[in-house]
């Protein structure tokens, strides 16, 4: 029974097993479901070759855009809402589900897998496998297109890999060594691309291997300190250096398909911009010169340089008194106030490029509505006295306060003698005699100033935030047609960018934008939640057959894993209290296996556990869905541990370098009864698995009183459900609470 | 581990077996590789073996070193007090606990977010004193009119900064460390610039340092006592004062959670080595236990909540602080007394409306309309009484409300799920809801909620309201099937959008006068959307019918109240503050903190460089250290067999786990936090210099340490002396001030 042929036929029949729950009329509903929203969209991104921007790496979404295009899709639908029909509009979404689906089926033999090289009897492996193949969540979350499945998959592998590697411990340096070290560098790197919560999964087998590293370092081991260093290097380069590079791959390919402007232009730097075709910056950005009429407009709350003819009041509310010169404010609308020109410090030419603004030039900005000069002086700003008062100035027979009305261009990640352009050329405007810089910020001025934004002098000439562009050049001195004024616009190439430039501003925002997902969704949950299945999350409804995708979990596998983690942290704090007394409870060779094994799984769940709850951003329960698959493995490991007195040692491949072993091979027998049990087991399994399989597959429609029963914890929050008292309607969905989760706001 | 040196010591030492066996253990092992010139000296003298009898606490001070330590304890007096009373004005947070000094005199209610303890003792010198409370310290650089004993009352805090003094003496002396080093760590204490300013006015981390510095002398003093024999008389004092001053450390500051878990750390490292010690049986190992667990878990949280219970009784009368506390809370303060209002609720019953989870207030209306979405009349919560948060229920008839007259109809009990209407008694409109978003929450599944109706309109079916009864109250069986004044709390689901009304901690901006506001939900969080009845009125109702009124909570329902408030306002306490700095910064010493200035003089809170960077360098050398260790241990030298390495590694990482578990914890917390959060691992920084210095100097004869403790000391004492004026708000020239800037961040001179 222990044979290897007979654990591939068990894989197989579980794979088999797998596809067939995954695919189970993977085509309802036909209709845009839960995030689909959006990992539908970037795959047609991909399609279309448009630039979009996501907070996730892109491997799992190139890989979509990939099995979209196999598939035939043109890309051509939106996946603009949630229940948005796809058969009216053509879309092959049944090959596009088909994937996610696939790599779902196939991470249940692969946890199989992980269990049988552990060196877990077959039964044993399967209930574990059984726990995520039975398992309503992961059924739910891998038929859709969403991220998870890869994810999960993945990780999967990764912990995998790594076994077979440990495995190969005492044929250290061999090709195979070498192999599944490589192999678990490469899983580990897909992990990563697909979410970031694959780091995670780095955390974990990092910790494995520092604990493996820490054992080596042991002098008992024999290693001299020149073979330990051998052995960090080679781990350093496996699964740290060969990771970064297929991650970076994965982005250069991001990059190589993505080479039109689309969607996600915004928010990149123009430097960027530039680099899409099509894109606006490309094409409308203009060299400025001087004497043009100009609109300047601030980078991050986009609101337009403004001046008008009402004055400062004279003493503050707070007592502190202004120079009650003409207000300069911050003003989101167009509006000729906003109109400013740009006066020359030097002698220019009569004509050519010499009337270009370039960076580091020194300027005027004459407000073109009231004939006065941009200034600032060391005067305490309305709003904020440790920064500087703008005002204008009317020029006077002395030009007394001309060099307070100097400032310089500085254009950001520009060369000396760059030509200043409009759109792309983000600067900041940096005032020569006091060498504060035009800053703004989210803070309205009282009514005398309207309720505009307050505009002042920061202190820090090098503020990030103080970074305004030119919006338009309203005319030039003649009103001369601004067109074919540089290079003509069918001729403007696409620039190119360094690929690590690239890829660091996108990874960068990428973490920014993730970090500040605060906003609340109805189904967001704290952590806490996640391990006993307090609530799911409402992917889908349909109001007339009264069908609904609710994502939960199967209450037998969850409940199970949660069990198991409490039951080994228990046993582990008795054994180690016991030690302390001088009383072994636990064979030293079963102690060992608990440790180093099931301890390993523990590590994982804990890794991709943890970390949520120092994260501020929303949450949702299937952010568990990899911490379900290392419970899993430990439930298998403390199952074979309460039905069997022995281990199957060793697991480990031998070698004629090996030391001797510690103890003498073993085998489980893990007997029928105990299988009688697991069968049952996976019996109960299934069957809450299909009593719930109704919520999972959205087919089919519940009426409320069967919705009311297979609500099995009263905190799920399901459609549909019929009231206790009859007097009321049962109560409709409202579509309005079903969302997918924000990406971006 | 420690067990099996101590064995293979016991056996070198041990006697001619023919001498009775040794009385105690000592501390540490014999030092088999080392004599240092102390122990060569004293080993040389005669009667050395008196070393061996049973000490106090462990404390084996000869009497040459009390006169010592009357000395420093002079100079501390001397370097804390001098010109006590200098600014003579409010200084820094002195705006806080002057003022909260004045409520406990005046008795009147407030909430802070630290416990009270310190702030009673201030109190109490202020009474001395004869302050009666009528001073605001309403602003920094106030000065104090002649009736305010400000001297007595900084007095406390700094005679609590020079306790500390001889604490750390005799702390480090406990340990097992020479006179000269205590000497050093207790000089280093005086003369640190930071610590003096901070006990020199009336804050309360003098205090919170103080009652930190006794739990570790406590606790050192504890484990003396243990290693010479458990379960004396003596020993059960020293445990239950360390678990006294545990309690007095958390009833100071929060923060002394940290000196908690310091000592928990070290406690389960004890009972883990007598875990492990099979000559100690399980009932012995248990009783262990139990003793330190009544001591150090049960005693602190008595003292705990006696200063609770002090606070309570002094606090008796309504204050500024009421509006944190819940309803029945404010019951329980004289001026906020509520009348005794009617139990049944009815059709035409005038009622007020009260939201459970938050405490904003009542249901309230105004003749103000939203500038947004349905330009309808305002609702928000109000917390103050007021005329405007009564309504007067009706049934909810979609087809027209006919005039009732309450006062003759038969009486018609509001029962669960019933149909009902509120109609604002001021305004005569009707609580109403439709699809529009409200002003502040505008996300698609709130509706807002407004006050509609003119004269002669008899409402439509937006005006209906479905009673869905939560929970009643236990002692009120009619409470759970109909609504009754503060027995019941139920939602209201609006009738057509079935959302129910709703309210949350959201301020509505200035046209809704910052009340807070409420909205109608269809995802509603079901706390946020829970309410009851606070007051009844019915013409038909007199004053033979049953009247409730709140019940008095008990001491335990409010100390866990206002736990829970001082919790949630302190999580709250986010806004930056121009001299609030992260944990990274305080090892360096990036930055001080400006805490007046006037007429060019300036009190800025800055530590004593020398000893600040010393003290880091004593952190970071011993990690370096402890971390190589580990490393050759792996390697299989024998280092940590070394009885002298062990006995320094012992006191050394007792000292760096307290350091670290007050400091760390600063990293995850995302509060405003200033300098002087880092005082208490300070303190721990500095004995664990004095203690690598002891480490370092132990191979010096006795002559020659004390010279290197006292160049030391003269640095420390030329530095202090040097940033003297900043300390005390003292005279200085533009360049000296200019040049004793350091580093450029130390913001002082502008």
């Amino acid at each position: 029974m222990e044979t290897l042929r007979f654990s591939w036929i068990i894989a197989g029949a579980l794979f088999v097993m797998a596809l067939a729950l995954r695919f189970y009329k993977i085509n309802h509903p036909d209709q845009v479901v839960f995030d689909e929203v959006h990992f539908g969209k970037f795959a047609a991104y991909y399609i279309l070759r448009e630039y979009y921007f996501d907070v996730h790496p892109p491997f799992a979404k190139l890989l979509f855009g990939l099995v979209g295009w196999f598939v035939g899709f043109d890309g051509k639908f939106d996946f603009a809402n949630i229940g948005d029909s796809y058969s009216i509009h053509q879309v092959p979404f049944v090959g596009m589900r088909a994937f996610p689906a696939f790599l779902g089926s196939a991470t249940v033999p692969i946890v199989f897998w992980i269990m049988k090289e552990s060196g877990y009897p077959t039964a044993i492996a399967a209930f574990s496998a059984a726990l995520v193949l039975f398992d309503n969540a992961h059924v739910a979350q891998t038929r859709l297109i969403l991220l998870d499945a890869a994810l999960v998959f993945f990780m999967a592998l990764s912990l995998l890999a790594y076994i077979k590697f440990r495995k190969l411990r005492y044929h250290e340096f061999s090709p195979a060594w070498w192999g599944w070290l490589f192999a678990t560098g490469t899983f580990l790197a897909c992990t990563l691309g697909c979410k970031m919560v694959g780091l995670f999964t780095f955390l974990t087998v990092g910790i494995a291997v520092l604990v493996d590293l820490w054992q080596l370092l042991d002098v008992r081991k024999g290693l001299s300190i020149e073979q330990f260093y051998r052995h960090f290097a080679a781990r350093a380069l496996g699964l740290i250096v060969w990771p970064a590079i297929v991650y970076l791959s994965f982005f250069w390919a991001h990059f190589k398909v993505l080479k039109f402007s689309g969607t996600g232009d915004s928010f990149m730097s123009p430097a960027f911009q530039e680099t899409l075709a099509g894109n606006e910056l490309l094409l409308n950005s203009q060299e400025i010169r001087y004497y043009d009429t100009i609109t300047l407009k601030h980078k991050d709350t986009k609101v337009f340089l403004h001046s008008h003819e009402e004055l400062y009041p004279l003493r503050y509310e707070d007592g502190r008194i202004s120079s009650q010169g003409q207000q300069v404010t911050g003003y989101p609308h167009n509006d000729t106030n906003n109109f400013w020109q740009i006066i020359p410090t030097k002698a220019l030419p009569a004509t050519g490029r010499g009337r270009i603004v370039r960076h580091k030039d020194t300027i005027q900005l004459l407000h073109a509505k009231t004939q006065s000069y941009l200034l600032t002086h060391d005067v305490a700003s309305p709003l904020m006295p440790t920064n500087q008062e703008f005002t204008t100035w009317y020029p006077d027979e002395e030009n007394s306060r001309y060099a307070d009305t100097l400032f310089t261009v500085d254009v950001l990640e520009a060369n000396e003698g760059d030509p200043w352009k409009s759109k792309s050329g983000h600067f900041r405007l940096v005032h020569v005699p006091t060498k504060v810089c035009l800053w703004t910020h989210a803070k309205a001025l009282p009514d005398w100033a309207y309720k505009q934004q307050e505009i002042n002098g920061n202190k820090n000439p090098a503020e990030r935030t103080a970074t305004w562009f030119v919006e338009d050049i309203i005319g030039d001195e003649t009103g001369e047609d601004l067109r074919g004024r540089t290079v003509k616009v069918e001729e403007k190439k696409v620039k190119s960018r360094n690929f690590f430039k690239k890829f660091w501003e996108l990874q960068s925002l990428m973490l920014a934008h993730n970090a500040g997902l605060t906003a609340s969704h109805p189904y967001a949950t704290g952590p806490i939640n996640w391990p006993f299945l307090i609530s799911g999350i409402s992917f889908w409804t349909e109001n007339d057959k009264k069908q609904q995708v609710y994502f939960i979990g199967n209450v037998a596998s969850w409940w199970a894993c949660s069990l198991s983690l409490a039951v080994i942290l228990g046993v582990m704090t008795t054994d180690a209290i016991a030690r302390r007394r001088a009383i072994n409870p636990i064979p030293d060779d079963i102690r060992n296996r608990l440790l180093n094994n099931a301890g390993f799984f523990v590590i994982a769940w804990a890794c991709h556990y943890f970390p949520f709850f120092l994260m501020s951003r929303q949450l949702f329960i299937h952010h568990y869905l990899p911490a379900h698959i290392a419970s899993a493995l430990v439930a298998g490991s403390v199952m074979n541990f309460i039905v069997t007195e022995a281990i199957d040692f060793p697991v480990s491949h031998a070698s004629a370098t090996a030391p001797a072993r510690r103890y003498p091979r073993t085998h489980t027998d893990i007997g029928s009864k105990a299988i009688a049990f697991l069968l049952g087991y996976a019996g109960l399994l299934f069957g809450l698995f299909l009593y719930i399989a109704p919520l999972t597959y959205g087919t089919p429609g519940l009426e409320g009183h069967a919705v009311n029963r297979r609500r099995l914890l009263n905190t799920w929050t399901l459609h549909f459900q019929a009231k206790e008292h009859e007097s009321i309607v049962a109560e409709d969905a409202h579509v309005s609470d079903l969302r997918p989760l924000a990406i971006l706001t | 581990m420690a067990s099996e040196f101590r064995a293979r010591g016991a056996k070198q030492a041990s006697p001619p077996a023919t001498l009775p066996p040794p009385q105690y253990q000592s501390r540490y092992p014999p030092r088999d590789h080392h004599l240092d010139a102390d122990e060569r000296k004293a080993l040389a003298q005669p009667g050395s073996l008196k070393q061996s009898q049973h000490a106090f606490g462990g404390l084996r001070l000869a009497s040459s070193e009390w006169k010592l330590l009357a000395g420093i304890v002079v100079l501390a007096l001397c370097v804390r007090l001098y010109h006590l009373g200098w600014p003579a004005s409010v200084v820094f947070d002195e705006v806080h606990f002057g003022k909260f000094a004045g409520k406990y005199i005046h008795g009147r209610y407030y909430v802070d977010v630290h416990p009270p303890l310190a702030k009673l003792l201030i109190t109490f010198m202020a009474v001395l004193g004869g302050f009666n409370g009528e001073f605001d310290f309403k602003e920094i650089g106030l000065p104090y009119p002649s009736d305010v004993p400000y001297v007595l009352m900084r007095s406390l805090p700094a005679l609590m900064g020079v306790g500390v003094v001889p604490l750390a003496y005799l702390t480090l002396r406990g340990l097992d460390c020479r006179p000269a080093t205590a000497l050093l760590g207790s000089l280093f204490i005086t003369f640190e610039n930071g610590l003096i300013t901070q006990s020199r006015l009336i804050l309360l981390d003098s205090p919170l340092i103080f009652f930190t510095a006794l739990t570790v002398f406590c606790w050192v003093g504890f484990s003396n006592e243990n290693h010479q024999e458990p379960f004396t008389e003596d020993w059960w004092l020293w445990l239950a004062l360390t678990g006294l001053s545990l309690g007095a450390v958390a009833s100071c500051k929060w923060v002394g959670l940290f000196t908690i878990a310091t000592i928990g750390v070290a406690t389960m490292k004890q009972l883990w080595d007598l875990l492990g010690d099979l000559k100690v049986p399980p009932r012995v190992w248990m009783k262990h236990f139990l003793a330190r667990a009544l001591c150090l878990i049960v005693l602190p949280i008595t003292v705990y909540m006696a200063v609770f219970e002090i606070h309570f009784m002094v606090l008796q009368n309504s204050g500024d602080g009421d509006g944190f506390m819940s309803a029945q809370f404010q019951q329980s303060l004289k001026g906020k007394g509520m009348h005794d209002t009617w139990a049944d609720i009815s059709l035409g019953s005038e009622i007020t409306l009260r939201h459970v989870n938050t405490q904003g207030g009542y249901l309230h209306s105004h003749e103000h309309n939203y500038p947004t979405g349905s330009n309808q009349q305002q609702i928000t919560l109000y917390p103050h009484k007021d005329g405007n948060n009564n309504w007067r229920i009706l049934a909810g008839h979609s087809e027209g409300q006919p005039d009732h007259d309450f006062a003759t109809e038969p009486i018609k009990w509001v029962s669960n799920l019933m149909s009902i209407r509120f109609e604002h008694i001021s305004t005569k409109r009707r609580l109403h809801s439709h699809d529009v978003r409200p002003p502040v929450s505008d996300v698609d599944f709130q509706n807002e909620v407004s006050a509609y109706g003119f004269p002669g309109f008899v409402g439509d079916a937006n005006d209906n309201w479905i009673v869905e009864i939560e929970y009643g109250d236990s002692h009120d069986k009619h409470s759970s099937g109909r609504l009754r004044t503060l027995g019941t709390v139920f939602r209201l689901r609006h009738a057509l959008q079935g959302c129910y009304l709703f309210s949350h901690k959201v301020k509505l901006p200035e046209w809704g006068f910052e009340q807070q506001e409420v909205t109608c939900n269809k995802n509603a969080v079901k706390a946020n959307s829970l309410w009851y009845i606070e007051t009844n009125e019915h013409p038909q109702l007199g004053e033979n019918d049953e009247k409730v009124n709140y019940r008095r909570p008990s001491f335990l329902s409010r100390f866990l109240e206002l736990n829970h408030v001082m919790w949630t306002t302190n999580a709250g306490l986010t806004d930056r503050h121009a001299f609030d700095s992260r944990p990274e910064s305080w090892l360096t010493l990036k930055r001080g903190i400006n805490f007046w200035v006037r007429d060019h003089r300036h009190v800025y809170l800055i530590g004593n460089p020398v000893i600040w960077w010393l003290s880091t360098a004593a952190v970071v050398t011993y990690l370096l250290a402890r971390g190589l260790l580990v490393l050759r241990a792996k390697r299989q030298y024998k280092d940590l067999n070394n009885s002298f390495i062990v006995k320094y590694d012992q006191i050394c990482g007792f000292l760096t786990i307290g350091w670290f578990i007050h400091y760390f914890p600063f990293f995850i917390m995302s509060r405003q936090l200033f300098l002087h959060h880092y005082f208490p691992a300070l303190y721990f920084a500095i004995l664990l210099t004095a203690a690598i210095f002891d480490l370092a100097t132990s191979s010096f004869k006795p002559k020659i340490r004390l010279q290197v403790a006292g160049v030391l000391i003269v640095a420390a004492v030329w530095t202090w002396w040097h940033f003297s004026p900043l300390t005390y708000a003292g005279e200085w020239t533009r360049g000296k001030c200019d040049a004793a800037k350091w580093r450029k961040t130390w913001d002082f001179s502008w």
